[in-house]
């Protein structure tokens, strides 16, 4: 193991040092230690004991493992994806262990260099330094599969929220963690979900109590960071009645010549009045100007309304990856809750993105908004695809869809694909979309007031895709604004 | 196709496979050809029998100029299927009129794919369904844009009104889209008679029935307007909205 | 048409007690309001006092519960009718906003609802030209063009143009009795004495009657109101004459109805 661990290491670094224009295209030199290539039931059993798993964690990990050899990659999405070896990756990348960490002055420096390098908000720098009076935004990082430091955990503590490793909370709060792991994803839901459930290496586990409102926001940075490991982030977020909770979640990886598989399992619950708000940006490396490298992304998010007035909220501001397979969706069994999706999609130069949600209205009364937004430039592709279903019982639903796309130039494609079923006549369902582009009009009046051409096309862009934009918090609404900017260099002109 | 569809074959996600396979094989598509320059129009009723099965697919190629108007009422039968396969060249114009009415369990669709091959072309397409009882009404409509169809002008919309607990009503306005100066609208809507015209209707005199028939006829009625055979359709239409009431 | 002394008065409408509910909230407290025919009634009120809540519970819009109290209307229990039913009984509302009714034309429109009423009534159709006919006149008398009445209703039309269809809608049904329900607002200084001039043309006459809602006097100049209430709160806290409406202009509502 140790050999695999020293000969990664001394490629990342060789690789790292070769890195020059993705800025946050960097290797860190920690040491890793690896599970045995390929996947396999060993492979599963190795995971598990890795992480002191009790037994019925390991039998649902080989259920799911064995679930996943009968099923098929989906065929559906409009994404074109060499034929990916699951037997060539690594499922299990850690920092080799080291003591319980008492607080953040004991985590790697090399690790926080890693969070400088990726340009963590300044106001989570402080947090991270431990400089008082600075906003609350705790961190659970994970740094490939491991969560190694988690800050705020005392102040949590005292408002009863549970935020930890999921690692942990399997071994800590075994009850709370299967009551509903896999109850809103099912490990047989879908081929990348069943992949996760066999081989998730770690992620998080956050419980929000009755009536409380969650002191700070929480926050989750994933960094792939082991060349061709794959990332299989695990997340169960638990909001009792009355609760609120938002958490971030944000996404950089470094630059890598193969492509990376990620797929990961987000599991929201909410019970009755509670209310759970959800964001993410992701700009993992998308691959180079030709289309080599980038991240396969293929995720499963969803969240189970399960209480009355119970919501949830998606944010997502999606610019990386090559491949992005990625559907957030609310299922909405509680009288009168509520589910909202908003997207700004963006793909540049060969990245291909195939994202929308799905909004299960069974609950009376229940109501869904969407608004996606889709940027597509060079010769990348950029799919909606959605699904809105009301079922028969569920009286007085309402859902509102806004299907946006924005095409800069003639080699790339955007794409809707928007399921309605609706099997109740109280319903009302609207869904609109347009297709436009930039047009000279509008660069011409914007340079004519003095930008140069790539910051008029961000500024459009921006004002295109500010409906989405504005539900972020405001330190991932800048953070956001830049990438889309960053994303979409060169693709005018 | 040469198989049998199933349902995990996106165009065949709502059908009644079982109807369809009574018919297997399809007879190849009826081909309507409208020449460069040239003008023509159609109408279909599918109103097969009760408890039967009618499938009519059609494949239409609009030349540079061409102009087509297609008018279709799907009302009768126990699973009706209207499908399209239309390509546009340059500055072909395509509209499509279509109604759904349904009603006991009866499975009815309209399944478009209109491809605008060359530059300039415009396609409407206009589809109502009223559902009761049981039955379902579906469109799945594909507008796909080609590399390079530059000035392409699509709109689709789909509206659809359940008059049943049980009623369906299914729709997937999809888009596929590879050039950039293009303007292509979508919308969809699935609801039940608005409540306050219909109060302001019986307010008026008119009996719950009259006001949502009236309500009803005027939610289908444009669609034929100016149709070939249009009297022939808003006759057919009217006759079936009384059933449905 | 035979002219009845006052003490030979007609009750026209008789709202007893009246107890409305839009969900769990109870709107109207105890409305009662008698109206004789012949009679012009002006109820005002602040906003929110259930001025809107009390012109549909009488025209009977689903999801106005009556919780409590009697409405008698023309000698017949009114709250058991259908909306229908209580339009064919002579019963005319004025929305104050008129709705608008795509792909569906006045004419086609007006046309069913009267021979829809005149049947109920038990009186032979009128044909499409014998239709026209009162409906030209109608909409003559409105200064109504007669295109816009071939449009569909309402759709498109100023806010002026919506009020002004409803006085010829108004004409063409001849009702018993019009509840108007905040007709003058939206409109400018003629379309209002127009409007004002419809009211008294079509109503003001021994065996109809009319009640006007609304928030402001100046429809009162052009239809004068043989009683005037105040509606605060869900009740009628105060009525009067003709000179209420002016106090009430000159006072505001929260002197006259403390």
């Amino acid at each position: 193991m140790t050999n695999i661990a020293d000969t990664k290491n001394a490629e990342a670094l060789a690789a790292a040092n070769k890195v020059s224009d993705y800025e946050w295209g960097f290797s860190s030199d920690i040491e890793q230690e690896f599970a045995p290539k390929g996947l396999s039931e060993d492979t599963v059993r190795f995971i598990s004991a890795k992480k002191n798993e009790p037994e019925w964690m390991l039998d649902w990990r080989l259920k799911a493992y064995r679930y996943w050899l009968t099923m098929e990659t989906p065929h559906w999405a409009k994404l074109n994806i060499p034929p990916i070896d699951y037997q060539d990756a690594y499922y299990y990348a850690a920092p080799k262990a080291k003591k319980q960490l008492g607080s953040l002055d004991e985590v790697d420096p090399e690790i926080l260099r890693v969070y400088e390098k990726l340009g963590i908000p300044l106001e989570e720098q402080k947090m991270l330094a431990g400089v008082e009076g600075a906003r609350k935004v705790a961190v659970d990082a994970v740094f490939d599969s491991v969560s190694v430091a988690t800050t705020f955990r005392k102040e949590l503590e005292e408002a009863g929220v549970i935020f930890r490793s999921i690692s942990e909370a399997i071994r800590e709060y075994p009850e709370q963690v299967k009551k509903w792991l896999g109850k809103v994803v099912p490990m047989h839901d879908n081929y990348f979900a069943a992949l996760n459930c066999a081989v998730f290496s770690d992620g998080t586990f956050v419980y929000i109590p009755e009536g409380v409102r969650c002191p700070m926001e929480l926050s989750t940075y994933f960094r792939i960071n082991a060349e061709n490991t794959g990332q299989f982030e695990r997340t169960l977020i638990v909001a009792d009645k009355g609760s609120y909770v938002s958490y971030l979640e944000g996404c950089t990886a470094p630059m890598r010549d193969e492509n990376q598989l990620h797929a990961a399992v987000v599991e929201l619950v909410i019970l009755d009045d509670a209310e759970i708000k959800y964001s993410t940006v992701q700009n993992w490396y998308p691959g180079d100007a030709e289309g080599k490298g980038g991240i396969y992304n293929f995720v499963t998010k969803r969240a189970l309304c399960q209480g009355k007035n119970s919501k949830v909220s998606w944010t997502q501001v999606e610019t990386g990856s090559a491949v992005t397979w990625k559907y957030p969706s609310c299922v909405l069994n509680g009288e009168n809750s509520v589910g909202e999706f908003y997207s700004v999609a963006v793909t540049n130069n060969h990245q291909q993105a195939d994202t929308g949600t799905k909004m299960i209205h069974n609950g009376k009364n229940s109501r869904s908004t969407i608004v996606s937004k889709g940027i597509s430039a060079g010769k990348s592709n950029g799919t909606y695809r959605g699904l809105v279903k009301v079922a028969a019982n569920a009286d007085g639903v309402r859902n509102f869809t806004q299907c946006d796309s924005l095409l800069l130039g003639d080699q790339c494609g955007a794409h809707t694909v928007p399921y309605i079923e609706v099997k109740n006549p109280t319903a009302q369902i609207e869904h609109e979309a347009t297709t436009s582009k930039i047009s000279d009009d509008q660069l011409f009046y914007a340079m004519q007031r003095g930008l140069d051409q790539e910051s008029a096309v961000a500024l459009i862009v921006n004002g295109f895709a500010k409906e989405v934009l504005q539900q972020l918090p405001m330190e991932f609404a800048v953070e956001a604004q830049k990438l889309l900017g960053i994303s979409l260099e060169g693709s005018v002109g | 196709m040469t198989t049998l569809p199933t349902r995990r074959d996106e165009a065949w996600r709502y059908a009644d496979i079982d109807a369809v396979a009574r018919l297997w094989p399809l007879a190849a598509p009826e081909r309507i050809n409208v020449a460069a320059g040239d003008t023509a129009a159609r109408h279909l009723i599918v109103d097969a029998a009760q408890g039967a099965t009618e499938i009519r697919q059609f494949a239409i190629n609009l030349d540079k100029g061409a102009k087509f108007d297609f008018h279709v009422l799907a009302l009768g039968g126990a699973y009706g299927r209207i499908e399209l396969d239309v390509i546009l060249h340059e500055g072909a114009d395509f509209n499509l009129g279509g109604v759904i009415l349904g009603n006991d369990d009866q499975i009815l669709e309209i399944v478009t794919t209109v491809n605008h091959v060359e530059p300039g072309a415009t396609s409407r397409q206009t589809i109502r369904a009223v559902m009761a009882d049981k039955a379902t009404g579906t469109y799945l409509g594909k507008v796909a844009v080609a590399r390079g169809a530059q000035h392409t002008d699509s709109v689709q919309s789909f509206k659809a009104m359940l008059l049943g607990r049980a009623a369906t009503a299914n729709a997937k306005p999809e888009l596929e889209i590879y050039a950039d100066d293009v303007k292509c609208a979508h919308g969809a809507a699935i609801g039940e008679l608005d409540a306050m015209g219909l109060f302001y209707l019986e307010s008026r005199g008119l009996t719950p029935a009259d006001a949502k028939r009236l309500m009803l006829q005027a939610f289908v009625a444009g669609v034929f307007d100016g149709a070939e055979a249009e009297e022939e359709l808003q006759a057919a239409a009217l006759a079936k909205l009384g059933e449905l009431v | 048409m035979e002219f009845l002394s006052k003490d030979q008065l007609v009750k026209m409408l008789n709202i007893n007690n009246l107890h409305t509910a839009i969900g769990d909230k109870e709107i109207l407290k105890g409305l009662s309001l008698k109206i004789n025919a012949g009679e012009i009634h002006a109820i005002m009120g602040p906003n929110g006092a259930g001025k809107s809540t009390l012109t549909y519970t009488l025209g009977g819009r689903p999801g106005y519960e009556v919780t409590s109290g009697a409405v008698e209307f023309d000698g017949q229990d009114l709250l058991t009718l259908a909306p229908h039913e209580r339009a064919a009984a002579g019963l005319f509302l004025g929305f104050q906003y008129p709705v608008e009714i795509p792909g569906v034309s006045n004419v086609q429109f007006l046309r069913e609802a009267l021979n829809a009423q005149r049947k109920l009534r038990g009186e032979a159709p009128l044909s499409g030209g014998e239709f026209l006919k009162v409906a030209r006149a109608q909409a003559d008398a409105m200064g109504m063009n007669m295109d816009m009445l071939k449009r569909p209703v309402n759709v498109g039309f100023s806010g002026g143009e919506k009020k002004r269809n409803e006085m010829v809608q108004m004409g063409i049904l001849d009702p018993k009795l019009a509840i108007l329900d905040e007709t003058d607002s939206g409109l400018d200084i003629d379309a209002l004495r127009v409007v004002g001039e419809g009211i008294n043309r079509v109503m003001r006459k021994p065996d109809k009657a009319v009640l006007l809602i609304t928030h402001y006097q100046r429809l009162l100049d052009y239809v004068q109101p043989d009683f005037v209430h105040v509606l605060a709160a869900g009740r009628i806290v105060k009525s009067g004459g003709p000179e209420l409406a002016l106090e009430l202009e000159r006072e505001g509502y929260a002197e006259i109805a403390a």
